[in-house]
């Protein structure tokens, strides 16, 4: 084969399709041996030789590829004897290596601790927010409810555009678990206070009016005694009995088993305990204690009219709940159909169990997972870079050991290595930060009892997961470009300044983590000028030196409206008798409290409008001097007074709103108001006040209506007290004043008015503080990132600013080169962040309050500051080009 | 590279054995080897050339062959490269085939093959 001293062209393109380690060395070769086999005379003078010859070529070359993939390296020599299993060999190739990848990564460690301290405590931070995140979301929206069949179980209320979740009719109820299709059983559900008396003082508990039926369908057990039979529920002939809760059996029984056949005197009767629920029994209405719904606390409740109760429900296996609210809703219309006398009924909606429990913060909970995921891929990307800056800077020690025989697979093995054990370590820490961060969090967040938040073995899971994720995202970029190493041109020389300039991969991962940045803290803008909105509103009340409470009268005791009123007056007199009280007044619905009350009208001048589509008002109950307590302005006629008596004109307060919207232009006071019943009641306008901010401080202005509390006989009562000192003191005398008018009347909820406020600014500063601190954290990530990466593109360019300089250049012009290369990344990263943003902004809108989704401040500040902020972290390093000596930087070359 | 004793090597694959047995009478070169090698074998063994140099790669660097530095041959072909058993590669070669050697003479003794050769 001597007369071919050079391989065909052809059989050299062949050869490219030799795995890189045979081509590097036997390319030459590897063509003449395809040109010998061709020409061989064996070949040659076949008519399919030729074919013959590319098919076997083709297979050698095919199976050369495929050992070189598959172990790294082409040809054993040995046979493995006997031949290696699968795992055998794993273990056999890779314990050792693997070992020896861990030695060498920990030496590394040792050797940059500043590396290492910067990726551990970044780690550490995004997998601990993670964590803490994760477990809410976890216990709140991703683990079952701690009952047989969760996905059975719903909650079923009344419903109207007005309002969301309204009680209905105890009647009703009872009618539609016997006539549904729908359910496997329906349970009777109001959770009220009751009062505990008895004792040495008198107290309260948070009493469930059930059916025996209620305690069934959510898989009650008991730890001593039975739960109720049907007929100790049975409305007209129910037993007082009573059902506690294990935590009121310790507590108030010491767990004693003789609790059994004790009574209980409850709202003023005595009921006989007759069982205790288990331990791990976890109520989802938090009851203390269960009663029958026949020992109501008011006779009312019977009257079908009356709306009382709610409901929870078991779905029979496969349906949803919209198959029983069809089923429902017709029933429903039937009762109308039958019971035409007692009312329209509002509209019936049956929403999943958890739903009821959660859905207030699924929004927020989903907000704050976004939010730290946003902060931990930033975490990855710095991380990522940072390896990446390493990998090239170590471009010639890897080509070195290239050279010596670690193959490419190997050498990005390493850096995988390092960078999950990096992660899992920094996982490993973050577990510890998150269960630690979720204490603090469960000890100011409203959690309910049958969603309790722990970390469990979903939660190490998924912080095992992330971690690992973690680390292979920011490892595989070193890995798959770091190892990509040309032997030749790196062994030879410096690494190309020109690569320096593209917008690489480098550059990429910055703008992506700047404008991650943008998202967060756009969203976090957002959210706290809504909250700054917030608590500037104007709630239309003074806070400040109130003092209020709640109590309920047993109707047991007080069975006639005068025993009421005579109650009331008394207790009033009494409280404005306290030293150091300016004033005084009761009313059924503090606001912010929780308490409210609805109500259908028609007022004057206006035709009656279709059965049911009558317009709604919030209506309040207030005695006289609950404006001047409350300071709500008093902008027409009058307040409340001593003349308006059971038995006088009922007179009624509406709010500006109300007045605007059925009488604009002209006068309210004086006008009629017929209330929708059963029964109906008309009332006289005698004044106008301001609104107040009742349900919740981010409700706008809607009508409101007050009625004078002493012309009903509510056995319900709240106590507002304006007082001239610190308020906080003064729950002692108020209480002792109610108790001086009857010492077993129980009081609860003493809590100043400005407590009230902040309970409910309180999920707003939450969300605000903790998306707030991982914005902090994001923006120095992005900081710490933008400098890494321009210190290393200043680094690089040395050589050439050296060369620019030397042929004249101005350190300024030096400058000015390297943040130009930062203001591209910069306005990449402000294009993509804000157009995020806006995105972000539309999904918390429903959220916000005065503030638009694309509030211009906040789009407009945050990519400034970002921009500013990004572009002195890459003006630190770039001083440093303007100090290049081109003297020294030449004389390398 | 550290030194290996020949038993760390053993058993070779076959392509490694019959490249080995091909260079055991001389020096030669890449398609000289996979030539050599189809006849020795009658034609049993074909080796293309990601095998040959996939091997001679790793036994280059496992010292069992070396190239042969400077070539002055009649045919005048001073591109090609000539490879030759390293004295550990004839060691490494004669430990083989003293094992299959005894592999025979177990399998004779069991009257596995029919005749001695």
């Amino acid at each position: 084969m001597s007369d071919h001293p050079r391989p065909t062209r052809r059989s050299r393109l062949l050869a490219y399709c030799y795995p890189r380690e045979l081509r590097e060395q036997y390319a030459d070769d590897i063509a003449r041996f395809i040109d010998d086999t061709r020409l061989d005379p064996r070949y040659r003078d076949d008519p399919f030789g030729q074919l013959r010859v590319m098919a076997r070529l083709s297979a050698d070359a095919l199976a050369s590829l495929f050992s070189s993939l598959r172990s790294g390296a082409p040809r054993p020599i040995r046979v493995a004897s006997p031949e290696p299993s699968l795992t055998q060999r794993m273990r056999s190739i890779s314990m050792d290596a693997l070992m020896k990848d861990v030695r060498f990564a920990f030496r590394g460690f040792i050797r940059r601790p500043a590396f290492t301290a910067v990726a551990l405590g970044t780690l550490m931070l995004g997998i601990g927010a993670n964590t803490a995140i994760f477990t809410l979301v976890n216990a709140l929206l991703l683990r079952p409810l701690p009952y047989p069949h969760p996905e059975q179980l719903v909650s079923i209320w009344g419903t109207s555009d007005a309002q969301k979740q309204m009680l209905m009719s105890l009647q009703d109820v009872v009618d539609l678990r016997q006539r549904n299709h729908t359910f496997s059983d329906i349970g009777v559900v109001r959770t009220i206070s009751v009062n505990l008396t008895g004792g040495d003082r008198p107290d309260r508990v948070i009493g469930n009016f059930v059916t025996a039926s209620t305690l069934k369908l959510l898989g009650a057990k008991t730890a001593v005694g039975r739960l109720f039979t049907e007929d100790e529920t049975a409305l007209g002939a129910g037993q007082q009995v009573v059902v506690l809760s294990y935590a009121a059996w310790m507590g108030r029984f010491g767990g004693r088993r003789d609790v059994l056949g004790k009574t209980m005197v409850l709202n003023g009767r005595s009921h006989v305990v007759i069982g205790v629920t288990a331990a791990d029994y976890l109520d989802p209405f938090e009851s203390e204690l269960w009663l029958p719904v026949s020992s109501a606390p008011s006779r009312e409740w019977f009257d079908r009219a009356n709306a009382s109760v709610w409901a929870v429900g078991r779905l029979q296996p496969g349906l949803a709940p919209s198959d029983g609210q069809k089923d429902l809703a017709s029933l429903e219309a039937q009762l109308q159909r039958e019971h035409p006398q007692s009312g329209a009924r509002p509209s019936v909606s049956v929403l999943d169990l958890r739903e009821q429990l959660v859905g207030n913060s699924r929004f927020m909970l989903l907000v704050l997972f976004g939010a730290v995921v946003a902060v931990l891929l930033i975490v990855c990307v710095n991380l990522a870079n940072l390896q990446l800056i390493r990998a090239s800077t170590r471009a010639r020690e890897i080509s070195l050991r290239a050279a010596l025989g670690a193959n490419r697979a190997r050498l990005a093995i390493q850096v995988i290595v390092e960078s999950l054990l990096l992660s899992l370590a920094g996982g490993v820490l973050g577990v510890l930060l998150g269960t630690w961060a979720v204490k603090g969090l469960v000890s100011i967040l409203p959690i309910a009892d049958a969603t309790p938040v722990h970390v469990d073995a979903w939660v190490l899971a998924f912080s095992f997961g992330i971690a690992l994720l973690t680390g292979l995202m920011f490892g595989a970029p070193a890995a798959l470009f770091g190892s990509r190493v040309n032997l030749q041109d790196a062994l030879r020389a410096r690494t190309e300044s020109a690569t320096a300039r593209r917008f690489n991969a480098r550059n990429a991962l910055v703008a992506a983590e700047l404008s991650l940045c943008i998202v967060l803290l756009a969203v976090a803008g957002l959210l706290t000028r809504s909250l700054v909105r917030l608590q500037h509103t104007d709630t239309g009340f003074d806070a400040d030196n109130v003092l209020t409470a709640e109590f309920r009268l047993p109707s047991a005791k007080y069975d006639d409206s005068a025993k009421v009123t005579l109650f009331m007056s008394a207790a009033l007199e009494r409280l404005r008798e306290i030293r150091g009280v300016a004033s005084v007044a009761f009313v059924d619905a503090i606001p912010l409290s929780g308490n409210y009350g609805m109500v259908s009208y028609v007022a004057e001048g206006h035709a009656q409008p279709a059965a049911g589509a009558e317009p709604v008002t919030q209506v309040t109950n207030a005695s006289d001097g609950y404006f001047r307590t409350m300071r709500i302005p008093q902008l027409a006629g009058r307040d409340f007074d001593s003349h308006d008596r059971v038995g006088s004109e009922r007179v009624a307060i509406v709010n500006e709103a109300f007045a605007r919207k059925e009488w604009p232009g002209e006068p309210a006071v004086g006008k009629s108001v017929r209330l929708i019943g059963p029964p109906d009641q008309i009332v006289r306008v005698v004044g106008v006040v301001g609104g107040v901010k009742q349900l919740t401080l981010s409700e706008h202005d809607s009508p409101q209506l007050y009625l004078n509390k002493m012309q009903a006989s509510g056995i319900f009562a709240s106590v507002a007290m304006r007082t001239v000192g610190d308020p906080e003191s003064m729950g002692k005398e108020l209480r002792e004043a109610i108790w001086s008018i009857d010492p077993d009347q129980p009081v609860w909820k003493v809590r100043t008015m400005s407590a009230l406020v902040r309970r409910d600014l309180a999920p707003a500063k939450l969300s605000v503080r903790l998306i707030g601190a991982f914005a902090v954290l994001a923006i120095v990530l992005a900081v710490i990132g933008v400098y890494g990466v321009m210190s290393f593109s200043v680094a690089q360019r040395t050589r050439e600013v050296g060369i620019r300089m030397a042929l004249g250049a101005r350190g300024g012009q030096a400058v000015r080169m390297v943040l130009r290369s930062g203001l591209e990344v910069v306005i990449v990263a402000v294009a993509v962040g804000v157009a995020g943003a806006l995105a972000a902004g539309r999904y918390l809108e429903s959220r916000l309050y005065n503030v638009g989704a694309n509030d211009p401040a906040t789009m407009l500040i945050v990519p400034l500051v970002l921009a500013v902020v990004a572009l002195f972290a890459s003006w630190l390093p770039a001083r440093r080009a303007a100090r290049v000596d081109p003297a020294i930087t030449l004389r390398e070359e | 590279m550290t030194r290996k004793t020949p038993e760390s090597l053993l058993p070779l694959t076959p392509a490694v054995l019959h490249i080995l047995l091909a260079l055991a009478d001389g020096e030669r070169h890449g398609y000289a080897i996979a030539q050599e090698v189809e006849a020795m074998s009658e034609g049993q063994v074909r080796m293309g050339p990601g095998t040959l140099y996939g091997s001679i790669l790793r036994m280059t660097s496992a010292e069992l062959v070396e190239e042969v530095v400077t070539r002055r041959r009649e045919d005048g072909d001073e591109r090609r490269r000539y490879y030759r058993l390293t004295p550990f590669g004839r060691r490494v070669l004669v430990r083989e085939v003293a094992r299959l050697d005894a592999v025979v003479a177990l399998a004779r003794r069991k009257s596995l093959l029919q005749s001695p050769a």
